[in-house]
Formats: C-alpha cells, sequence, structure tokens
C-alpha cells in the first residue's frame, strides 16, 4: 500500500470527520440560538394521544410507508428512496471497514452484500438524476447544490462498488479515487442538503411532538379503500 | 429606500424574520431536500397539472430563499449555490403575496405528507404575518382584520346586532315550542357552560344559535352568551398577525372568566376552535383558567351521559362528513363528529380520504375574503368537487362555517346539487322531545313566505344569473321583483317603483353601487327605503360603511344561500317593522 493511499484512507479520513463533527456542532448551536416553541393549551384529541407517542410515531414515520399518503401511493419512489439511504449506509461503513477491519472483506458473501447495496444504490442515484432533470416540477425546486449533491453522491457509490474488494494490490486508483472523495464528502455535507439527515431527527421530534399533543399523531384514517385517488 | 436600495417595507420583512423564526420552522426552512413527495398532495397542484409553481416545496422556497440568505450561512457565503435571494423592491413583496395568500390555504395537508416534517402551512402564516405588518396583504385581508381590531369580531356584526339576534331566536324558539323558559341567557354569571359563536351565524345563519339553543335548554344546562368577546373566529390565524390573534383570543377568554364560567363551549368552526382552543393562549401569553371545548364533544357528551335523547330515523338523507383542515391536521378533531353521526343519521357515507388526510374544502387560510383569487380557488376545488360527489350522498356536513361558505361555492360551481349542513342542525332536527309538538320544519318557508307577500324589491346587479337566481328565490316567497342591471337603471326604477326594499351590488359598471346609495340617501323620496348591498367583493363594504351619514341596512357576502337571503331580509324588514312601531 503506498503512503498516500494509507493517508488517505486514515488521517484524511480523520480530519475529514473531526471537521464535520465541528462543523455540525456550530449548526447545531446555531440551530438552538433560536427560540423554542411553547404549546399553553391543555391537549386536545383522543386520549390515548400523547407528545410521546406523537414523538415515536413521528420520528418512525419513514419506515412505516403506509402511515403517510405520500409514501404510500409511491411505493416504487419508497423503495429507491430505501436503496439509496442503505447504499449510503453501506458505502460510510465501508470508509471504516477497509482502513480498519480488513479482514472482513475477505468474505466473498460480504463483498457480494456490500457491491449489491452499492450498487442498487448507484442505479437509483442515476435514476434519480434523470428524474431531476427532467421532471418539470422537480428541475423547478432544485439549486446547484442539489444537483452536484446527488451527482457527488452517485459517483462515489460507482468508486464505493469497485472499492468493496479492497485488492489494492491489483491497483491504487479506485481505493483512493473512493477514499478522496469520502473525505470531501464528509466535509461537505455540513454545507449542503445531504445535512438534511442532522435536521431529521430535530424537525420530526417538533413536529411529532406538536402533533402528538394535539392529537393529530398517530394518524388514523378509514381503512376501506375507495373513492377518488389523485398523484398515482 | 433603506439598505442596499432596500425598500423600506422589504427591509422591515427581513428584520422581523429575525424576530418570529423559532427552532421548529428553522427546522422546517434548512432542512427540506426538494425531494418533491409533498408536490401531489396538494389540491391547487392536481388542479393545475403542469404548473410547478402550486408546488408546496415551490411556494415554500419562495420564503426559504429569503431566509437562507439572510439566516442561513451557508444562503448568505454562496447564495447561487443553494438558490437563496434577498427581497429589495415592494413588487417583490407583491409576488411573494400572491403565492402566500392566492396559492395556498395553509391546510398543512403537504405538512403532514413531507418525510422530513417539514411544516410548511407554519412558516407559510409565519410569512404573510411578515408582510400584514408592512401593509402588504389582500384587500378583503385588510378589511376583515380592521373589523375584528375595531368592532371585535371579522364581519363587523355590532353589538346591538348581534343582542338582537339573540332576542329574535329566543321568540321563534319560545314560538315554536309554546314555551316561554326557553331562554337564551345573555351575561349570566358563574354559568356551566359560556357559548362563543362565529358571527356568520348572527349574519347569515342565526338558525345554528337557535339549535345550540334549543340542545342546550333540553339538555337541562347551565349556560349563557357573553353580551361582548363572543367571537370565538380569529383572523389572526389567517392573517399570520400573533398581535390580533391574541388580542381576540384574551377578549374571549377575559369576558368568560369575568363570567366566572366553568368550560367555554366553541361552536362548530374550525379555524374559530383552533384558534381559540389550541392557538390563542400561546398568541395571547394568556394560562387560561378554564376548561374549552368544542359544541361537537358537548353535543357528543349530553347524548352519552342521556340529557338528551336523539332519533336517528328523523334524518334519513344520506350524508357524507368534510373534515375542516384546522379541526383534524391542527386538533385531532375527527373521530368525535363521525360517532356523533352515527348516532344522528341513518345513512352516514365517508368520504375518502377522510380525517387528517382529507382534502381542504379550498376556501381555508381566509381564501373567501380574498376575492382577486376566486377563479384560482374554484379552479383548484374540482378536486373537492369529485371527492363529494364520490360519496353519493345529498348533504355534506362540516363542523366548519368557513367550509360551509367554501362548500357551498364548490357545490354551486360544480353543480352538484348537495345541500351543506352541520352537525349542530342535524342535532337538533333529531332530539327527541317529549311531550312537547314541534312546529313541522316545512312549515318553515310558508312563514318566509308570508314574509314577502306583498313586498316590492328592486334586485340591482350587472350579472344576470345573479339576478335571475334572486328574483326566483324572492319570487317563489311572495315578493314582486323590479330587476335593474346597472346603477343608471336602478336608480331610475327606485324612483318610478318606490320599492320596500333594495338589493344592490357594489361593482357595477357605468354608475357604481356606491353612488346609486349615495343617490338614494340623498333623495328625499327614496332615503328610508332599506338597502341591503350584496357583493362578491368585500373589501368594498368600507366605500358604503366609512359613508359619513347612514349605512346600509343589511349585507351579504356572495356566493349567497336561498336560506342567507330570505333570512337577512325578512331581518331587515322586521326591524324596519320594529323600528316604525317604536317611532309611533
Amino acid at each position: 500500500m503506498s503512503d498516500l493511499l494509507h493517508f488517505s484512507e486514515h488521517t484524511l479520513q480523520e480530519f475529514a470527520l473531526v471537521f464535520m463533527a465541528i462543523v455540525y456542532t456550530m449548526r447545531i448551536r446555531w440551530l438552538f440560538k433560536f427560540k423554542g416553541g411553547r404549546e399553553r393549551q391543555a391537549p386536545t384529541g383522543l386520549p390515548d394521544t400523547t407528545k410521546r407517542k406523537g414523538i415515536m410515531y413521528s420520528w418512525a414515520a419513514i419506515a412505516m410507508p403506509w402511515t403517510m399518503e405520500s409514501t404510500r401511493k409511491k411505493a416504487f419512489f419508497y423503495a429507491q428512496f430505501v436503496i439509496f439511504h442503505l447504499g449510503v449506509v453501506a458505502a460510510i461503513l465501508l470508509s471504516f471497514l477497509i482502513p480498519y477491519v480488513p479482514s472482513v472483506l475477505k468474505s466473498s458473501a460480504v463483498v457480494l452484500i456490500f457491491q449489491i447495496s452499492i450498487g442498487a444504490a448507484f442505479i437509483v442515484g442515476c435514476g434519480r438524476i434523470i428524474r431531476r432533470i427532467t421532471s418539470k416540477y422537480v428541475r423547478a425546486i432544485s439549486s446547484p447544490d442539489d444537483y452536484f449533491s446527488l451527482i457527488l453522491l452517485t459517483v462515489w457509490f460507482g468508486f464505493a462498488f469497485f472499492a468493496v474488494p479492497n485488492n489494492y494490490q491489483q491497483g491504487e486508483t479506485v481505493l483512493l479515487t473512493y477514499f478522496i472523495l469520502t473525505a470531501f464528502f464528509l466535509m461537505y455535507v455540513p454545507f449542503s442538503k445531504i445535512s438534511h439527515y442532522l435536521y431529521y431527527p430535530f424537525s420530526r421530534y417538533w413536529f411529532g411532538k406538536s402533533m402528538g399533543y394535539r392529537g393529530v399523531y398517530p394518524l388514523r384514517r378509514s381503512t376501506k379503500q375507495r373513492g377518488v385517488e389523485y398523484g398515482n | 429606500m433603506g439598505t442596499n436600495n432596500r425598500s423600506y417595507k422589504a427591509e422591515k420583512v427581513i428584520e422581523r424574520m429575525g424576530e418570529k423564526l423559532n427552532r421548529q420552522m428553522v427546522t422546517s426552512l434548512a432542512g427540506c431536500v426538494h425531494c418533491g413527495m409533498c408536490i401531489e398532495t396538494c389540491h391547487y397542484v392536481l388542479a393545475n397539472p403542469g404548473d410547478p409553481t402550486y408546488a408546496p416545496v415551490y411556494k415554500a422556497d419562495q420564503i426559504r430563499k429569503i431566509f437562507k440568505r439572510h439566516y442561513d450561512w451557508t444562503g448568505r457565503v454562496f447564495p447561487w449555490w443553494v438558490k437563496s435571494k434577498s427581497i429589495h423592491t415592494d413588487e417583490e413583496l407583491e409576488e411573494l403575496k400572491d403565492t402566500i395568500f392566492g396559492k395556498c390555504t395553509n391546510c398543512r395537508r403537504c405538512s403532514i405528507n413531507c418525510p422530513m416534517g417539514v411544516d410548511y402551512a407554519t412558516f407559510n402564516r409565519m410569512a404573510r404575518g411578515l408582510l400584514v405588518s408592512v401593509g402588504v396583504m389582500p384587500e378583503g385581508v385588510a378589511v376583515v382584520s380592521k373589523d375584528q381590531w375595531e368592532i371585535g369580531n371579522q364581519m363587523g356584526v355590532l353589538k346591538e346586532e348581534y343582542l338582537d339576534t339573540l332576542d329574535w331566536m329566543q321568540e321563534e324558539l319560545q314560538s315554536e315550542f309554546e314555551d316561554p323558559s326557553i331562554k337564551i341567557p345573555v351575561d349570566k354569571q358563574n354559568c356551566d357552560v359560556v357559548y362563543s359563536i362565529n358571527p356568520r351565524e348572527v349574519k347569515y345563519d342565526p338558525r345554528t344559535i337557535a339549535d345550540a339553543a334549543k340542545i342546550f335548554h333540553f339538555a337541562g344546562e347551565n349556560w349563557t352568551m357573553p353580551s361582548e368577546g363572543w367571537d370565538m373566529t380569529n383572523f389572526g390565524l389567517f392573517s399570520g398577525d400573533d398581535e390580533l390573534g391574541g388580542a381576540v383570543a384574551r377578549r374571549l377568554y377575559e369576558k368568560t372568566a369575568e363570567l366566572g364560567g366553568k368550560k367555554l363551549v366553541i361552536s362548530e368552526c374550525g379555524h374559530g376552535y383552533r384558534s381559540t382552543r389550541c392557538e390563542g393562549p400561546n398568541w395571547g401569553a394568556y394560562d387560561v383558567p378554564f376548561e374549552m371545548e368544542s359544541s361537537v364533544i358537548t353535543m357528543l357528551r349530553y347524548i352519552k351521559e342521556g340529557r338528551i335523547k336523539v332519533d336517528k330515523s328523523k334524518n334519513t338523507t344520506p350524508v357524507t362528513f368534510h373534515d375542516s383542515c384546522n379541526n383534524a391536521r391542527s386538533c385531532g378533531l375527527f373521530e368525535e363528529p363521525r360517532e356523533l353521526l352515527e348516532l344522528v343519521c341513518t345513512d352516514f357515507r365517508e368520504m375518502y380520504p377522510n380525517r387528517a388526510e382529507n382534502y381542504c374544502c379550498t376556501g381555508g387560510g381566509g381564501a373567501m375574503s380574498m376575492s382577486e383569487y376566486t377563479n384560482r380557488r374554484l379552479k383548484s376545488a374540482k378536486i373537492k368537487a369529485d371527492q363529494l360527489k364520490e360519496t353519493g350522498a345529498s348533504i355534506v356536513v362540516t363542523s366548519c362555517h368557513n367550509c360551509v361558505d367554501g362548500l357551498t361555492d364548490v357545490i354551486r360551481h360544480y353543480k352538484l346539487g348537495m345541500q351543506v349542513t352541520q352537525l349542530v342542525n342535524l342535532v337538533s332536527n333529531a332530539l327527541v322531545i317529549e311531550e312537547k309538538v314541534l312546529v313541522p320544519v316545512e312549515e318553515i318557508p310558508e312563514v318566509a313566505e308570508l314574509e314577502f307577500t306583498g313586498r316590492k324589491i328592486l334586485v340591482a346587479d350587472d350579472e344576470p344569473d345573479f339576478v335571475t337566481f334572486i328574483s326566483a328565490i324572492l319570487e317563489d316567497n311572495g315578493a314582486e321583483v323590479i330587476k335593474a342591471y346597472d346603477g343608471k337603471q336602478a336608480l331610475e326604477l327606485a324612483r318610478l317603483e318606490k320599492p320596500d326594499l333594495i338589493t344592490l351590488d357594489i361593482s357595477m359598471p357605468g354608475k357604481s353601487g356606491v353612488e346609486v346609495f349615495d343617490d338614494i340617501k340623498k333623495d328625499k323620496e327614496l332615503r328610508s327605503i332599506p338597502i341591503c348591498i350584496i357583493t362578491g367583493k368585500p373589501e368594498l363594504r368600507k366605500l358604503i360603511y366609512e359613508h359619513p351619514d347612514s349605512h346600509p341596512q343589511g349585507y351579504i357576502d356572495k356566493p349567497i344561500t336561498e336560506e342567507g337571503l330570505i333570512l337577512n331580509l325578512r331581518k331587515i324588514f322586521e326591524v324596519g317593522h320594529h323600528d316604525k312601531v317604536k317611532v309611533n
């Protein structure tokens, strides 16, 4: 292994992680500088709805696609979301396994699982790029950051896919590119839309707390499926 | 112009945004990933396919870009990269107004469908408040807000008018049941229930007050209505003006506390319930010392406790239920109305989607007062119309006065042939009253017919269809109708025919309704003729109400209902009759 690859796998990643953690800390401090909301009124809704239930439901909603009409009616899109985010998890995990526990990747089954996860995410990423360019609605709302973040992740998936076997003996270019991209990704994330996962627990916490207190969460609906269906 | 060649108003909007932001709003503003999942949850989008400017995320971005430019570091450092943008001119504020008032009813349907928990409706309301604070708002919003600040209720109902209506309804009830002990108590101290209502009930639908009074009476409730601070509606919710919201809510709370009421019962109104029950204590920084309850829950409780008995066979027409957005998506009030409907109707048909997923009536968020967006509103109502039609019901029930108006408009526009009613009317109709003889409901129109027999009414409006519509109603009720299609003709016919009453549109070509009103009031022979203004532009009513000498005897917003027209005109004749008796 070359010094450059070793540096990229260790020092560069550690620096990028520390940088990201510092920026995130600053970001959370910034968020908490804004005033908090307070609800003075007595709770509304059915007695079995509470703030706590609302928060738990709100956090879990993303894993319960049947609860939101937007995910319920777009099962294919929801599946893409799951695949894409599993790919992100796999590609991040890979950046720790290669430098710290490379033995795990000696198992061909593990390699296959990682490659399937990351490869599928790469395909979804390509689909999402096409959607962002071709959909009139999505194009109208997209910023350069939206395009760049998506392309960055998709390209990263591509290199991660080939980096999974960790065969630096057969050439370091793929691994080197993957780790440099990972470091760039870690440092870019706090400034981009990719940092949404930082906000997710907070936004869903506050929304769920309010909706639970007001008896809206957990959502209820008549399960009988008929009537006018829009947006399919 | 202020800093960086920015207009004074734009400067203030940016400055005040910082004061309004809270953590929940900031995560909603910063956390959007532009995934587009919200797009097809909005009725505006569904009714305007291909136009991305209606997409919730697009509309939210019009506010988000200002937030990012001034309050978020990435937007400050790399504005073009994240599409952040400041505002500089008053024209840009007008464009923002068109989006946040004219393309969103703050129904919150996108909020519950956002995977990230972005609550667009909440910061859209915040943005409305910012624009209102610098005087940028639809004219109707300004008029209604002014009424609520100055007169204490959003329809400009005067105290005398309110108390007269309560008296009138009390007399109707006493006469219906031949029982002088039936009262609508006013300002009674230490009651168990203080009942607050929507001024629309006084203005257009007093039977809902009578129906509620009937239910309270037969439930043996110790109740009262306040003489002041009785309006539970709150335009602050729509305009985003927390100061107005707090002031209005406090009026109601303080009056209830002054009366020593144990519980404040809020009549059926979605935004009124949300404002009074949920938001008011926060806007007004007031810890409410008594309980608050929707009248839907009160009625359900009476039945469950056996305080009233109902016979569902009295309501056999197929009904469906429309969830008010404010009730369902902001207060969790959606099971109780259904439970009540099952008790008082034989044929309840669910609407799909329903509860928190139901579509807006399209008149929410104050849209009914913004006449400049009427065409847009009615186009977007196609979604609601299809939903209603699909139920196969003849009556749509809703626990919201705003929805009553919104749905009535939708039903008329899409020719659905349905009626709109409220739970209080159905419960009242289903009441089982022992050893009392009820006057059959069918006889009421006969009373109305008698009211207008021998009356000569001049209808002045430049819309021929509307003249035909009103004339048919009035003629069916015994009146002789004279029709005028412009201001000049109206004046000529008034001089020639000397009618007993004139219904007058304000916005007419040539001589406007305001000029006709002025001329009539200056004419010695005509000035005593009562005039009822009927207009689709509520913002124009100030032209008449700011008249230095005299005011019209009645005022009705378009769209009108047959029942609303008859009740209002009957009331004008009754008041005129009382005045003559007093003079004599």
